[in-house]
């Protein structure tokens, strides 16, 4: 039968043609060294059968037709919005970023330090206890619609998110005097705020609270229409006509499953952005690589794609068009002290020191961040320089503290991966079971869906697990207070911390009013919770990079952990 | 006629057994799957207010009697994660998945036959090597490296056609191909043997007597009796296609059932889940039914 | 019957190559000098090469031994499932085909409620609830195969109990389960060996499809599939990541299919399916 092999050999033939198309992209890219002469040609090359193509295709391809001069630009992300109601999610920012407007908002100043100006507000001043906000807001400021923005929809939006059913932000109004009496039914009206006059309002907190403006700024907070919504129904957050808000940009289309278009709202009160409109596309990580590179995309978030692909390509090919900035947020490793044997603090801090971190983060992040050591990441409000550089990696220590603490021989545990989680988690979670293999702990790495990973961290018995927190407002109270400030939180976090002290005292540090003392008693919490009570391995700090597209003069990514971008900053060529 | 409406009958029985075993498959593991939903922020209220609107605090068989009967009055439930009807959401998924399927099949079809009556006429010779090779591959190839070797090719490659699917017919000719490629495979195989099988038949020697070339003679009779299994095999991938589809929807951004199924697993959306698959085991299932009518009028044989 | 299959070329090669890479998944830690999970961190990503010979992926892990080892998954999770599908679809087929009107009407019923399902579907919601595990992935390739196995042994049985010497060995009280072991059970042999072996190939594509989608295999454990979803990102930068598993998959479906089409034509020429 010679048919076989003459068939075999043809299969072969074609497979052969199939994978060499593959081979010669990798040869392109894998010369790392390779002057940048040999990129702009092959670049250029490519550029020169898309524009006749694009005019051969017509409406083949939207994204080919916008030129630079229409103010367009195509942004991807990863996965669609599920609603465009900020007090339905915690995830989905994207509109609430640019289709609202909060009350402050949070300006990045050239030498990367942040501050809160006012947006929405004209004018405004704080009571001496630091209870009373009186707010001025900004006269004739409308809604994309037409109708204006007052007091009353201030008041609405906060009684809303208190109220809403299935409301993920109660967080954020929380604070508010009468906000407990209201969620609970005992009130029909949230008692601290004062509706004066149209432009007037004071807003009166149950206890001083000096993260509060910082709550103000953020997408959480963007303020809604009372008689807009109200209208909508169910509608709001689902049907773009229905979703109104006073911001930059109006929700022109969004076709579920693959994207959005903003485009920019005439009514806006600010000055015009440069970018007219966005078309937002939702795409997986090889889409976004290669959209990129074709033109096809303007900024493309490193996040969403492998990190070797960021150093691959976009560290050689495109290192000019990179933009970064530092992350406000912290990678941790929690020990559960509930579980056996991290109950004992010898054996946390035998782990803290057995995980070469700096290893980590070159190797996964490219060493695209920073070392941290304490609990709040560099960048955040009373960061302390004096709480670092004290973790070293150091296994024969670890070796040495864990016989210490009776564990000679080492143990087993869990370490719990959400399998939902990006591939440069799974990465570092095998790396730190290796690190602690090599002293004899055996992590059995196991994966959970995300919502059963979820169900069981907030059950407060997941035995480890590692995630990053990323800061919601710039205050060391956001990521202390989520993770030790109350008993509930403890068990939240899975990291049942059993010093009930300490917890009284994070909670209280809320609360203090100066800001020395307040500063002063945050740096000591810290040293407190990682260094004598090893409640967690603090890991690192990520830059977040960006890469812009040709037509993208500049931009400024935002600090905080959201992956959107506040596309009024973005300016075009 | 009656046997017709014994095979409806037939039909809505299995219909029953697959909103049965779907109900057990999701529920066979104890627990609440709305507590799942706690997410960072979810209240008690939340959880309790799910779980009441999927009936999940009742007895197992109340609750699939209240399902059924929900599911008669076209009532699927309500989406955790989207918070809206699943009817709605899967009916707007369709037309996608229709769409996509129906372009796929096209081109397995026009694709497949091609190759194997190429095949067929060149037996034994180079062009049949090489197709019997395309189709073996064909047969062979993971739905995803398809996919990705497509996008790679005839996007970034050669620029001929968008990466993603955006809603026009153009790009959706990648995932037709990456869809229909396996389909593609078989119907090719299938084709060329039942032609092989046709071209010993005397029938064909008869034809070829008359004076017909033994080409022209094998594409004029035997290619139309070489259909009739050919035929038979489109209800048979429907099924396979509305599997592929989960993942060529997934990697052209096609915002399908497929999609929506997996979309549903992900974020642990029962109601969802629940819904996609009883909807697609319910187009299935009609699509058994139909081709049933197609075979019976074109083979009058089979009218029992 | 054995003297024809080694006039067929197509076949002996196929066997051979599933032989070999069976064995060498089998043996793998005698044929590698790394562990599948071993780390080098400075030794990334590297091409293939003397020490590596197809490279090392994100971790510094020797893509050649964790390709022995993902095959060795991959294998049991085809072959596993697909005999335990092969015997109970023979034990529902024959029960369907010799054993009464109701035990076929329920059984039937039941393989047609399976069918009803696109298999990828019903394998998500398997997944739902027991989470992406060998187990469960196990699980729903026998879910999806039963079925259609059930039938075609339920058709031969019927073709095999018409016969005279059944017929014969009926009349005079051999009992039924002494039928069904001394003569269905080796007449349907040949049949269910060509099943077996056609049912193979679509459980490895099966397994790689859910693993692709992420919701298969988890890591730290190994599949082929997973080998390909992890490096799918990497596909033209880096492509003997994502390559050379892909390729495992198209060389063991291949040789599968072949086998199975030459064992049909050998022991069931006259059945097609």
């Amino acid at each position: 039968m010679k048919a076989f092999k003459k068939v075999f050999i043809s299969i072969m033939l074609v497979s052969a043609l199939l994978s060499s198309a593959a081979c010669g992209g990798a040869k392109d890219s894998g010369q790392k060294d390779a002057p940048s002469a040999d990129t702009k040609s092959e670049s250029t090359e490519a550029a020169a059968p898309e524009s006749s193509e694009s005019s051969a295709e017509g409406s083949a391809d939207g994204k080919n037709e916008s030129s630079a001069g229409d103010g367009a630009i195509n942004i991807a992300v990863s996965s669609d919005i599920v609603t465009m109601d900020v007090h339905k999610t915690s995830n989905d920012y994207i509109v609430p970023m640019n289709v609202f407007d909060t009350l402050f908002e949070v300006v990045l100043n050239s030498d990367g330090s942040t501050s809160i100006e006012k947006s929405l507000v004209e004018d405004y001043s704080v009571s001496d206890d630091g209870l009373v906000y009186s707010i001025t807001l900004k006269d004739g400021i409308v809604f994309s619609d037409g109708t204006p923005l007052s007091s009353e929809d201030v008041k609405f939006t906060f009684e809303r998110m208190l109220t809403l059913p299935d409301s993920e932000q109660t967080d954020y109004g929380a604070s508010i005097q009468g906000a407990k009496e209201l969620m609970d039914g005992s009130a029909k009206e949230l008692s601290g705020i004062k509706v004066e006059d149209d432009t007037h309002l004071t807003i009166t907190l149950s206890e001083p609270f000096s993260g509060f403006l910082a709550q103000l700024a953020t997408p959480s907070t963007i303020i809604l229409s009372k008689s807009l919504v109200t209208e909508a129904g169910d509608d709001f957050g689902i049907l773009p006509e229905k979703t109104i808000g006073s911001g930059p940009y109006i929700v022109s289309s969004w076709e579920r499953g693959s994207g959005l278009t903003l485009e920019y709202n005439p009514l806006y009160w600010g000055p015009e952005p440069s970018v007219k409109k966005v078309n937002i596309k939702v795409m997986d990580a090889s889409s976004m690589d290669m959209a990129f590179q074709k033109g096809d995309l303007d900024i493309l978030d490193c996040q969403r794609i492998d990190s070797a692909l960021v150093e691959s390509t976009y560290k050689t090919k495109y290192a000019d068009s990179i933009v970064s900035v530092n992350r406000l947020g912290i990678n941790y490793l929690i020990l559960n002290e509930k579980v056996e044997p991290f109950s004992d603090p010898k054996v946390r801090k035998a782990v803290q020191m057995a995980i070469d971190r700096q290893a980590i983060l070159d190797s996964i992040y490219n060493g695209d961040g920073k070392l941290e050591d304490g609990i709040y990441p560099s960048g955040c409000l009373y960061y302390s320089d004096a709480n670092q550089g004290w973790l070293k990696y150091d296994p024969e220590a670890s070796k040495a503290l864990l016989s210490e603490a009776g564990y000679a021989d080492g143990f087993d545990f869990e370490i719990s991966l959400d399998s939902g989680s990006d591939d440069s988690v799974k990465n570092v979670i095998q790396i730190i079971a290796q690190n602690l293999k090599d002293v004899g702990i055996n992590a059995e790495i196991k994966s959970y869906d995300h919502a059963s990973w979820l169900e069981a961290r907030n059950s407060g018995d997941m035995p480890s697990f590692m995630a990053a927190w990323t800061l919601d407002y710039n205050d060391p109270d956001n990521v202390i207070y989520t993770f030790f400030g109350s008993k509930d939180n403890t068990v939240i976090r899975s990291n049942n911390y059993s010093d009930e002290a300490t917890i009284k005292r994070v909670a209280a540090a809320r609360g203090i009013v100066d800001p020395k003392e307040r500063e002063a008693e945050y740096a000591a919490l810290e040293k407190k919770l990682v260094q004598e009570d090893a409640v967690w391995v603090p890991m690192f700090s990520l830059k977040h990079l960006y890469v812009k597209g040709d037509r993208v003069e500049s931009f400024v990514p935002h600090w905080a952990g959201w992956s959107d971008i506040y596309f009024k900053g973005v300016t075009l060529k | 006629m009656s046997a017709f409406i014994r095979r409806c009958v037939g039909v809505l029985l299995v219909l029953l057994g697959v909103m049965l075993l779907i109900f057990i498959v999701l529920r066979i593991i104890p627990g609440n799957p709305a507590a799942v939903l706690l997410s960072e922020h979810a209240n008690k209220e939340t959880i309790e207010r799910l779980t009441a609107s999927m009936n999940l605090d009742k007895a197992l068989p109340e609750q699939f009697l209240l399902y059924l009967s929900g599911a008669l009055r076209g009532d699927l439930g309500q989406s955790y994660y989207l918070k809206r009807p699943v009817l709605d959401l899967v009916l707007e998924a369709f037309p996608f998945t229709v769409k996509l399927t129906i372009f796929s099949a096209a081109f397995a079809w026009i694709f497949g036959i091609a190759v194997g009556v190429i095949s067929a006429v060149y037996q034994n010779r180079l062009p049949d090597y090489l197709f019997r090779g395309i189709s073996l591959l064909g047969v062979s190839v993971p739905v995803f490296m398809v996919a990705l070797f497509l996008q790679y090719l005839f996007y970034f490659k050669f620029s001929l056609l968008p990466l993603l699917y955006d809603g026009s017919a153009v790009s959706m000719i990648l995932p037709a191909i990456a869809l229909g490629w396996n389909s593609a495979g078989s119907v090719a195989r299938l084709t060329r043997s039942s032609l092989i099988e046709q071209n010993n038949e005397l029938y064909l020697d008869t034809a070829k007597a008359k004076g017909l070339t033994a080409k022209a003679a094998l594409l004029k009779h035997g290619l139309k009796n070489a259909m009739l299994p050919v035929i038979t095999m489109l209800a048979l991938q429907l099924s396979s296609m509305l599997s592929g589809a989960v993942i060529t929807e997934s990697v052209f951004g096609i915002a399908g059932i497929g999609k929506l199924a997996l979309s549903a697993v992900e974020t642990r959306d029962m109601p969802l889940l629940q819904g996609t698959v009883l909807f697609s085991a319910f187009i299935i299932s009609l699509g058994n039914i139909i081709s049933d009518l197609i075979n019976t009028c074109i083979d009058p044989r089979l009218r029992v | 019957m054995i003297k024809s299959f080694f006039k067929n070329k197509a076949a002996i090669i196929s066997a051979a190559i599933i032989v070999i890479i069976t064995l060498m998944a089998v043996f793998a830690p005698l044929i590698s000098p790394y562990e599948p999970d071993r780390q080098d961190l400075l030794l990334r990503l590297k091409p293939p090469g003397s020490e590596h010979l197809l490279g090392s992926d994100e971790l510094g892990r020797d893509v050649f031994t964790r390709l022995l080892y993902g095959s060795r998954v991959s294998l049991l999770i085809a072959v596993i499932p697909t005999a335990l599908a092969v015997i109970f679809g023979m034990i529902m087929g024959i029960l369907s085909a010799y054993y009464g009107k109701a035990a076929d009407l329920i059984i039937m019923w039941f393989a047609d409620v399976t069918l009803a399902f696109p298999g990828m579907l019903l394998a998500m919601a398997i997944m739902y609830t027991f989470g992406g595990s060998f187990l469960s992935v196990l699980l729903s390739i026998i879910i999806m195969e039963w079925g259609s196995i059930a039938r075609i042994v339920r058709s031969v049985t019927l073709s095999i109990i018409e016969q005279e010497y059944i017929e014969a060995a009926r009349t005079i009280g051999v009992k039924k389960i002494v039928i069904v072991i001394k003569h269905i059970i080796p007449n349907l042999l040949p049949t269910l060996i060509v099943l077996f072996t056609l049912n193979v190939p679509s459980s490895i594509l099966s397994e790689s499809a859910l693993s692709f989608l992420g919701i298969g295999i988890q890591p730290p454990n190994v599949s082929l599939g997973l080998m390909v979803n992890q490096s799918r990102a990497l596909l033209f930068q880096m492509p003997w990541l994502a390559l050379a598993p892909s390729i495992m998959i198209m060389i063991l479906v291949l040789s599968f299919n072949y086998l199975g089409d030459a064992l049909r034509d050998i022991l069931d020429p006259k059945t097609k399916y």
